[in-house]
């Protein structure tokens, strides 16, 4: 992707990971830079989260290896410069907005409370601090899950499907805030199966079946598909039709 | 009222015991698995030999003695030995080389009969006791001048509690370890497994803590709590204070008032052993459930056997050989035995069974901390 430029941040060299017969991740390879979204698009179940897992060092290869920063993961030294959103809620439902935040702030070693309120006044947090994860809106909850993955301020971000249940006007602002973590330097990449949000990104990179079935920036994708539609592009890659049927006699999935 | 409805909720919990064998199988399994348990502790258990020691007795008392022990219609062995000195008997109930002494003091009308026994456990030594005055009914015709004349006053001496104590007060101080383990297992099990299922486990496993940092912390913060719990009971149990009445409210007391020998502090660190094994117990079987109803379901398979072999109702030494062996794997029996042996028998850290007894239950503190370790990056790799 990047001839030159700064160094990986990101890596993937034929990474595999099967699960009994099932090869969720099946030969990817990546190189992300940093100061650069990367959106991971693919329907449910193509293995974007697998991915993500094994990048960040949650999830054990089956081969071929992970590195973020240059270094082999799993590492747990390098956790700390990673900053993970996973899927699921992941907060304690009976502690407050502020002691949630606090708790997962403390492991990752920022205990500052600047940090804190920071990272409050982000989610547009600030007014519930107190408030027990219990009585918050599916949406708020969303936010504070957000301010936990970045309150130590990680160079590495990976964020699976960050916007579920956001509206619309706080995930403008969502995308603002990625943008200008990018800008200073992060790597993000974002799992998402809505392809409105794909022109958010710098790059795309298409996963289906846990194989990476293209990559490259919006334009470049629709050009290559000659659609404007994103989404018509990601089924021509993928050889379906219209409908989401098989074309050509390749299998469906 | 629509029948077709009732049904469809009917169907409903049907459908979802039949996905969910674990809870199908506890319903028919726990309640054979525990009576029978309970059946064979019951049933199984030896009635055992009564050691008797006889001080100071003239040879016809024993030998008459000996023979209303033969008597077939006696349904316990007893076995006498005949002593000198009335010291040496006490000693020997003292050290658990006999279960009764009976000592003999003065001849003819003014023979005086002293029965002791350790006072440690009421239940037992009771039916003991009864036995032990059955031969002495049986052997009055030796004791006594003249026959028909009355059989003197017999007197009762422990060496531990006293010879009034009852159940609770042989009871009581066991509790203090027991509450401690099954009430934090219960609550770490279902701790844990919220932050398996709920996703935190696996946010917290995305930051550089290590496993020993989560195990470590946990076991800080349940066994907090439980020491908490230790102190109140143990207040509880010691305490005896007296509330006056207050308007329409009589008066009450509250506390037990049981009668302890030892240390409360030497019970309190064995209470936080068994704390801090069963938080890691809790991690470790929080992974074999999925839902917290089935850690609640752990409660007849782990905690109930351990209720009813660990000595708690009956002495283990008393149990099948085959249940003994397993008793003598459960943390539970050396609490027990520890607690016993600080709260009544007064023993302190000087003890080589209490120390013994520490040894065993750190060590399965720490077998367990392992295993709970070890669970929680299975997942994970």
């Amino acid at each position: 992707m990047h001839p030159s430029g700064p160094a990986p941040a990101v890596e993937a060299l034929d990474l595999r990971k099967a699960f009994e017969r099932i090869h969720a991740v099946d030969g990817v390879d990546l190189d992300l830079r940093p100061g650069r979204i990367y959106g991971l698009l693919g329907p449910n179940g193509s293995g974007k989260t697998t991915l993500i897992r094994l990048l960040a060092g949650l999830s054990k290869a089956t081969s071929g290896e992970a590195r973020i920063l240059g270094t082999r993961m799993p590492s747990r030294p390098m956790l700390g410069r990673i900053g993970y959103m996973p899927q699921s809620e992941a907060l304690y439902p009976d502690l407050s907005v502020a002691e949630n935040l606090g708790f997962f702030a403390a492991l990752q070693g920022a205990r500052t409370r600047a940090a804190i309120d920071r990272v409050l006044e982000l989610v547009e947090l600030s007014d519930r601090k107190g408030s027990p994860v219990l009585e918050l809106s599916g949406g708020m909850r969303r936010r504070l899950s957000l301010a936990c993955t970045l309150v130590h301020e990680p160079p590495i971000i990976f964020l699976d499907e960050p916007t579920v249940g956001v509206d619309p006007a706080l995930r403008v602002q969502f995308w603002a805030h990625f943008r200008r973590l990018a800008a200073a330097g992060a790597t993000i990449l974002v799992a998402s199966h809505v392809m409105d949000e794909a022109d958010r990104c710098d790059e795309l990179l298409f996963i289906r079946a846990g194989k990476v079935i293209a990559e490259g920036t919006g334009a470049e994708l629709r050009a290559k598909a000659k659609t404007d539609n994103l989404e018509t592009a990601f089924l021509q890659f993928a050889g379906l039709d219209a409908e989401g049927r098989p074309v050509d006699g390749s299998p469906a999935q | 009222m629509s029948a077709r409805r009732v049904l469809a909720v009917a169907r409903r919990i049907a459908e979802g015991f039949r996905r969910d064998h674990r809870s199908l199988a506890l319903l028919f399994i726990a309640p054979l698995f525990v009576t029978a348990l309970l059946g064979w502790v019951l049933r199984g258990s030896v009635a055992g030999t009564i050691d008797l020691v006889v001080a100071g007795a003239p040879a016809a008392l024993v030998d008459a003695l000996e023979s209303a022990a033969a008597d077939p219609d006696l349904d316990v062995e007893v076995r006498i030995e005949a002593i000198d000195d009335a010291d040496g008997a006490r000693g020997a109930v003292r050290d658990g080389d006999a279960d009764v002494a009976l000592i003999v003091a003065g001849s003819g009308a003014n023979v005086g009969l002293t029965i002791v026994t350790q006072g440690a456990d009421p239940t037992t030594e009771g039916g003991q006791l009864g036995v032990v005055q059955a031969l002495i009914s049986g052997a009055a015709g030796a004791l006594l001048p003249i026959p028909g004349a009355r059989l003197p006053e017999i007197s009762r001496e422990t060496i531990y509690l006293s010879p009034d104590a009852d159940q609770l007060d042989a009871l009581a101080p066991v509790f203090l370890g027991i509450f401690a383990y099954f009430f934090v297992f219960i609550l770490t099990g279902i701790s844990f497994l919220r932050e398996r299922v709920g996703g935190t486990l696996e946010r917290l496993l995305a930051t550089p803590v290590t496993r020993a940092e989560i195990v470590l912390g946990y076991s800080i913060g349940f066994s907090f709590f439980a020491a908490i719990q230790v102190v109140v009971l143990t207040l509880f149990i010691l305490a005896r204070v007296e509330v006056p009445a207050l308007g329409p409210i009589p008066a009450f007391t509250i506390g037990l008032d049981v009668q302890t020998a030892g240390s409360p502090a030497i019970a309190f660190i064995v209470a936080l052993l068994m704390a801090i094994g069963a938080v890691n117990l809790g991690i470790f079987l929080s992974t074999y459930a999925r839902t917290e109803l089935q850690i609640v379901q752990f409660i007849p398979l782990v905690i109930l056997p351990q209720a009813l072999l660990g000595g708690v109702f009956w002495p283990v030494e008393r149990l099948p050989d085959v249940l003994q062996a397993i008793a003598h794997v459960l943390p539970v029996t050396y609490a027990v035995d520890a607690l016993r042996e600080v709260m009544i028998k007064g023993a302190d850290f000087g003890s080589s069974v209490v120390q013994l007894d520490l040894a065993v239950l750190a060590g399965i503190a720490i077998l367990f901390v392992v295993l709970g370790a070890g669970t929680i990056k299975r997942e994970v790799a």
